[in-house]
């Protein structure tokens, strides 16, 4: 069995990369951390401790931090809905919400050194302080897989920064430069193609199950909203595709490694992740880049995971 | 008996503060807890566990921390100002202790929830430890009696660039967390420290009392002196009193005068690390901070000297 641990700020599109993990005959998941930004952390501790409940699984769920390291949190309502699940009002989870969310991180990858693939689905306040606390962690996750940034493109929250990155740029950059082995997935492989039309929606939803009925469901609000904010065509699913990725790594079908670096304290460019893809600055690569995914396989995954 | 946590990255000067603070009879020193800054962590640590050791109190616990500011990189280590050993290369024997398992960040959260309203956390370092406490710990504040730190400069520019003192430039993300935090924060920073300067008849008054803590100090202090000789033209062996300072506010607060207000630090661009005080609240609410900017220089040296030579 792989092990996972799970990072995240649990939205609608959180719940379904976290329902793939759990789904995934092969991966362990042992522990979820999550932080804020979506939603606040408590919220996002209750959706994501139901989205364990939906999946009928006994994953342990774990408070981390509720505010960013050097900013106010600016929460993502408007795109998620007033719950973070599209409105659903999910009943209160039964799942145990714990707390110490960074220690437990640390601990569970102490206690498996070079064996644990870290997920992160949200910003990155929880991994900045788990390499504050024990640094030594950097060296012993086996590989971390960041839905985060946009790599040579624009943002989806400014012109210049993905929503995660933004949210909380001080902690981003101390994770960039942390030396970790780290992948990221950018917002901008989540456009396009890798939406999930309306008619794919519909044929998702009549599988039937509860998790397909409730990946569909949570994630309504984010559907009308995309279509309206950004005009992209229906469902965009950033973390699912991370998952996706992180779970058969073949999905990335073009990728490089590149120093990335991020922008904090600079106004309008605060969360940017600058790639270097032309290695004009000379530094020691720090990031796989996924510049390129197969969208039949993620499409084909994310159904799998719902039959 | 006013119980004390000192945060520390010792340090020549931190030396000088936790000898004093240990002979403090108002001061109850809880636990000390290390922080890179004057010196890697790993050396700051063997250096509080030296200073216990010397003072005899060998069974106060030290617990160490960050080993690099929460967000920005780590720079270079002042081996000019305080040595490769953090103690002017004075080539202690290694202590016999050992630290504590638990994060420096952790012992100070587990120490302030068990002592509710009585803990003071005097950070003499660079920030982080208390940073991450907060971030691990939101609540910490409520828990936490009075926060004294060394470190910042409003009015009285910077030692470590024009506007920035060194501690707060070595974290400033950290050292604005702890001024935004809801919770009473005294900043004994350059405004004052650099007012109290002790030369070498004053120094030399302190060595003659030959109690083993003037001992230590008087071999740890030349390439402090040096440093302080070369960048400010000083003639006489003149050091600025910078964490002892923190020691004198804590017995007698009263050498001090303060301004209120809420201070913030700038974390970035060749800024970085400026205290600076917004005492209309220009920018936004923020606690104020009482900020010292007058000091009874002879004061604090006659009680320092008083606490370092019985």
């Amino acid at each position: 069995m792989r092990k996972f641990w799970i990072d995240t700020d649990t939205a609608s599109d959180d719940a379904v990369a976290i329902l793939m993990a759990l789904q995934a005959p092969d991966v362990e998941v042992l522990g979820i951390s999550v932080v804020a930004g979506n939603v606040p952390v408590d919220m996002g501790c209750q959706n994501a401790g139901y989205t364990v409940e939906v999946c009928e699984k006994n994953v342990p769920v774990y408070r981390g931090t509720a505010l960013p390291l050097s900013r106010e949190p600016s929460y993502a309502y408007f795109f998620h809905g007033p719950d973070g699940m599209g409105g659903m009002n999910y009943p209160a989870t039964k799942t145990p919400i714990q707390t110490g969310g960074v220690e437990a991180m640390v601990n569970a990858i102490r206690k498996n050194p070079g064996e644990i693939t870290l997920v992160t689905l949200g910003p990155l306040t929880n991994i900045a302080n788990a390499l504050a606390l024990a640094p030594d962690i950097a060296k012993k996750v086996k590989i971390c897989y960041l839905m985060a940034g946009a790599a040579c493109t624009v943002g989806n929250v400014t012109p210049a920064a993905e929503y995660n990155v933004w949210f909380d740029p001080e902690a981003a950059y101390a994770v960039y430069h942390s030396g970790m082995k780290m992948v990221q997935v950018g917002w901008e492989l989540c456009r396009g193609e890798a939406n999930i039309s309306d008619s794919e929606q519909a044929d998702l939803r009549a599988i039937g199950t509860r998790r397909a009925k409730f990946a569909i469901d949570c994630n309504r609000q984010a559907v009308a909203t995309n279509k309206k904010w950004l005009g992209d065509p229906s469902l965009p699913l950033p973390d699912p595709v991370t998952m996706a990725i992180a779970l058969d790594p073949g999905i990335a079908r073009r990728q490089g490694d590149y120093y990335v670096d991020i922008a904090y304290g600079q106004a309008n460019t605060d969360g940017m992740t600058i790639v270097d893809e032309r290695n004009v600055l000379q530094k020691p690569k720090t990031v796989t880049v996924v510049w390129e995914i197969d969208v039949p396989a993620w499409k084909r995954m994310l159904r799998e995971s719902l039959l | 008996m006013r119980k004390l946590i000192i945060d520390t990255d010792p340090g020549v000067d931190d030396a000088m503060m936790i000898l004093a603070a240990l002979r403090a009879p108002e001061l109850d020193v809880i636990g000390l807890t290390t922080v890179f800054g004057n010196c890697p962590v790993e050396i700051g640590t063997q250096n509080a566990l030296r200073l216990l050791e010397l003072e005899g109190h060998g069974d106060i616990p030290v617990s160490k921390g960050c080993s690099k500011a929460l967000v920005v990189p780590l720079g270079e280590f002042p081996a000019n100002v305080h040595g490769d050993d953090g103690l002017g290369n004075a080539s202690f024997e290694a202590p016999k202790g050992k630290p504590l398992a638990r994060h420096a960040a952790q012992f100070i959260i587990d120490t302030c929830k068990a002592f509710p309203g009585e803990v003071t956390l005097a950070p003499i370092g660079p920030l982080s430890n208390i940073g991450l406490a907060l971030q691990l710990c939101p609540e910490l504040p409520k828990y936490v009696r009075e926060v004294v730190i060394m470190g910042g400069s409003c009015y009285a520019g910077g030692n470590i660039s024009p506007v920035a003192e060194a501690n707060i430039y070595h974290d400033p993300h950290a050292a604005d967390m702890v001024f935004r935090a809801d919770w009473p924060v005294v900043m004994v920073g350059l405004d004052v420290t650099q007012q109290i300067v002790m030369d070498n008849s004053f120094l030399n008054k302190l060595y003659a009392a030959q109690t083993p803590a003037t001992d230590f100090l008087k071999r740890i202090q030349p390439l402090y002196q040096a440093f302080h000789a070369n960048i400010y033209g000083f003639t006489a062996g003149e050091i600025h009193t910078h964490d002892p300072s923190v020691t004198a506010y804590l017995v007698k607060p009263d050498l001090f005068g303060t301004l209120e207000t809420p201070v913030h630090v700038e974390t970035n661009g060749r800024c970085m690390g400026f205290t600076i005080a917004d005492p209309l609240k220009q920018w936004g609410e923020r606690r104020a901070a009482k900020v010292c900017t007058r000091v009874n220089a002879e004061g604090v040296k006659n009680l320092l000297y008083d606490l370092l030579a019985r």
